[in-house]
């Protein structure tokens, strides 16, 4: 009762019912609805605190990241040197190791991305089957995704060691052949990274897949099976398509992942061996942490900001256009 | 829920107040704060000690117990930070108000990037050894701990490179002898192999570790010209450094060196993998002394995860002449450590007492020097043998107690002259030959491009 009374109140004081302000409201008598609106902005207090918390914490942070890529510094001296745009044009024109670090942004995205919404179609359809034990297949498939980095990492590290699990796994299959120091060389490293972060991730895939599922119209379905496509004809012509929201989604948020990567191929191959492992994360930490050099870190950071604005725009746009096509060709 | 506010003037002025609010907590954060500390109390507060080492909080808590005997009024609380964190921990703590009174120094890097928050200890070493205060401590421990002529800390141990140990059980086992050249090394670990037994483990994912297998290697291949090159006296792509890659190449192709050993740590894997037997070779100084005493061998070997852990004897031996020059490889070093205190620190005098105790008094470094684990650096402070105990003294305590005397004429640093670009340039030479996708010749006039972009960044 007393919370009705309390958000009545509430409403009432923001409509000016109450005593509030007669000056203010006998100036704007004549005002228009927008312009009375806007001078009152009664949500404006209510956001101030999250407003300034926001501008505060993270715009000035960007800023002064900004201000830091300008400058020679050490994070520690109390006279930095303004170097203008030179950390930039280091970084664009002769640093291998930036593009080094794209490049395997670029392959781990594409790699990842693809695998994960297979497997998570794949897992997602198969859950909608009714099969048996559907519970716990979704709780195996789920937990990955709950399980912190820096837990794993360690057996990871173990797992894929020259004496680890995974090539006496090998070696008891018939595989001996294959056996190998799959973190200890440059082609094996990066793949081992990826195989971490899709079984990592493909749970949240599935989880999202399996819940979009849930909303295509189940006479689309029957009338497809009417029409007699088959499981095959069914999943490619009719279920992905409906799709196409969640995996939009899914790409911005593993373009901005990719981009953000850092714990897995920190703690299990330190970046390496020979860079081989290399993130644009992983390259900021180093060049601003290990080797103090905060300007160029800064400067990193911020061209990784860019990338991902942009890919975040790009695949909005994208999402965006496939929608409206669809819509127009209804 | 019903807000008790009566008007919207209440609402905005409580909106203003909490926006000055915030805004004033996000600037003082934000804003740099250089108040300087206070003395305070020679003999009397609480001093904070943050550092890397003792990797062992108990032997942290000996040091302060034994510290306490002496004055019973200081209270000391160590924090340990991994050392991979510290660098990130340390450098927003020591330029705020609420970081350590005394935090650990090592030469290089940190030194420079650290030693500008730190007092100048040496009037402080002054007052506790005399005008000759040099004199009476190890010189390359001084000299690691000296930046722009200010030693950022007192010397409490120092850490010698340039020998691997060796499990001598496995070695009696398969009646080997430690090898003394690169080809008696390729059978010592032919031999281990056909025996379906590890050789030599490294962890060559970590640039220390590499430099000083690198160090050793440029000591057989020419004397002295590695510390020559990190002065800037001398080229890093000249053929004594194309040579000593060369080497390093050749540990790879010929099997000494474990498969995956790119992507191995030296701590855990590597120091994991000796320790259980599972490798008879490891590159490690004179940090490792500790484990050749019975009680610090049996905790190592349960900490790396044998269960009933029965110690095996580990003796020091000198790095073989891998470049078949006739040159036994030099020893290298530096101060392990050192005690900084904080500019900032507003209990100085006490966190001094603290420093100086450990550093410059014959109490502190024999709690040091009993250890094992670091050499003390004050001179005429030596381990007391008849309180330590060898697994095996019978093939332990002689190699161990040369090397020992050995280190006392050392005077080749380890990474004094080295700075984090250059260690880090040599991490990606290491990585790159080992791996294959650089000649020896290509990675060494990389190094030598490291080395004068660092010099010039440095002035």
């Amino acid at each position: 009762m007393t919370e009705t009374t309390g958000v009545r109140g509430a409403r009432m004081s923001h409509s000016g019912g109450t005593s509030g302000r007669p000056a203010l409201r006998g100036g704007q008598g004549n005002a228009s609805p927008a312009r009375r609106q806007r001078l009152q902005a009664p949500g404006l207090p209510w956001i101030l605190p999250a407003l300034v918390l926001g501008v505060g914490l993270i715009y000035y942070c960007i800023g002064y990241t900004g201000y830091m890529s300008t400058l020679n510094w050490d994070g520690a001296s109390p006279n930095p040197e303004s170097v203008g745009l030179n950390n930039y044009v280091r970084i664009f024109t002769s640093d291998p190791v930036f593009w080094k670090a794209v490049w395997h942004t670029v392959v781990f995205f594409v790699v990842t991305f693809v695998a994960q919404t297979a497997l998570g179609v794949i897992f997602a359809v198969m859950m909608h089957s009714r099969i048996k034990l559907g519970i716990l297949y979704k709780v195996i498939v789920f937990v990955p995704v709950v399980l912190a980095p820096a837990i794993m990492a360690p057996v990871f590290r173990q797992m894929f060691s020259i004496n680890g699990q995974f090539n006496w796994l090998l070696e008891h299959v018939g595989l001996g052949a294959l056996v190998q120091p799959w973190i200890g060389q440059e082609s094996t490293a990066l793949p081992v990274i990826m195989a971490i972060t899709i079984w990592q991730w493909t749970g949240l895939t599935f989880v999202l897949y399996f819940a979009a599922m849930s909303q295509i119209d189940q006479s689309m379905l029957e009338a497809a099976r009417i029409d007699g496509a088959g499981n095959f004809r069914t999943l490619v012509s009719i279920i992905w398509p409906s799709l196409r929201g969640t995996t939009v989604a899914l790409a911005i948020l593993g373009a901005i992942g990719a981009l953000k990567t850092f714990d897995v191929p920190w703690l299990v191959t330190i970046a390496g061996p020979n860079n081989a492992t290399q993130f644009l994360g992983t390259y900021i930490y180093q060049m601003t942490i290990q080797l103090a050099h905060v300007g160029y870190g800064a400067a990193l950071s911020i061209i990784l900001l860019l990338v991902a604005l942009t890919i975040a725009i790009i695949l909005q746009v994208v999402g965006r256009e496939r929608t409206r096509e669809k819509k127009g060709a209804r | 829920m019903h807000l008790p506010f009566r008007s919207k003037k209440t609402l905005r002025t409580l909106a203003v107040a909490a926006m000055v609010g915030m805004t004033a907590v996000g600037l003082a954060a934000c804003s740099s704060n250089d108040n300087q500390g206070s003395s305070g109390s020679a003999t009397k507060g609480t001093v904070n000690w943050w550092g890397w080492t003792p990797t062992n909080t108990d032997e942290a808590k000996d040091f302060i117990a034994q510290f306490n005997k002496k004055y019973p009024d200081i209270k000391v609380n160590f924090k340990l930070i991994g050392i991979s964190d510290y660098q990130a921990t340390m450098r927003p703590a020591l330029a705020s108000n609420g970081g350590p009174d005394v935090f650990d120094l090592q030469p290089g890097s940190y030194v420079q990037q650290f030693g500008t928050y730190a007092e100048d200890m040496a009037p402080v070493a002054k007052s506790a050894l005399g005008s000759d205060w040099k004199s009476k401590i190890a010189p390359i421990a001084v000299s690691g701990m000296t930046y722009k002529g200010k030693l950022t800390a007192l010397p409490v141990g120092s850490t010698y490179a340039g020998t691997l140990w060796i499990n001598h059980d496995l070695f009696t086992k398969y009646d080997l002898q430690p090898p003394k050249t690169l080809d008696e090394w390729k059978h010592v670990c032919q031999v281990f192999e056909q025996n379906g037994q590890g050789c030599f483990v490294q962890g060559a994912s970590q640039e220390g570790f590499d430099q000083d297998t690198l160090q050793s290697i440029a000591n057989s291949v020419k004397p002295g010209y590695w510390t020559k090159a990190s002065k800037g006296k001398a080229k890093w792509n000249d053929p004594t450094m194309v040579k000593t890659l060369s080497i390093w190449k050749d540990l790879f192709t010929s099997g000494i060196m474990q498969k995956g050993a790119l992507g191995a740590q030296q701590y855990p894997d590597a120091n994991n993998q000796f320790l259980t037997g599972k490798y008879a070779m490891v590159m490690m100084g004179t940090w490792y002394t500790q484990y050749a005493t019975e009680k610090a061998m049996t905790e190592a070997i349960s900490a790396a995860g044998v269960a009933g852990a029965k110690p095996f004897p580990i003796v020091p031996i000198a790095f073989p002449d891998v470049a078949g020059n006739g040159n036994t490889s030099e020893m290298f070093g530096d101060a392990d450590y050192g005690l900084a205190v904080a500019s900032k620190s507003k209990n100085r005098a006490a966190a001094e007492t603290f420093a100086k105790w450990i550093a410059t008094t014959k109490q502190g470094q024999q709690v040091i020097a009993n250890r094992l684990d670091t050499l003390p650096t004050l001179k005429g402070v030596q381990p007391d043998f008849t309180t330590i105990k060898f697994v095996d003294p019978s093939v332990q305590e002689t190699p161990v107690t040369d090397l020992l005397k050995k280190v006392g004429s050392v005077n080749e640093p380890r990474f004094a002259l080295l700075n984090a670009d250059i260690e880090n340039a040599f991490l990606a030479a290491a990585q790159s030959v080992g791996s294959g996708s650089a000649t020896p010749q290509q990675a060494a006039e990389t190094l030598q491009q490291a080395a004068q972009a660092a010099a010039a960044a440095n002035g």
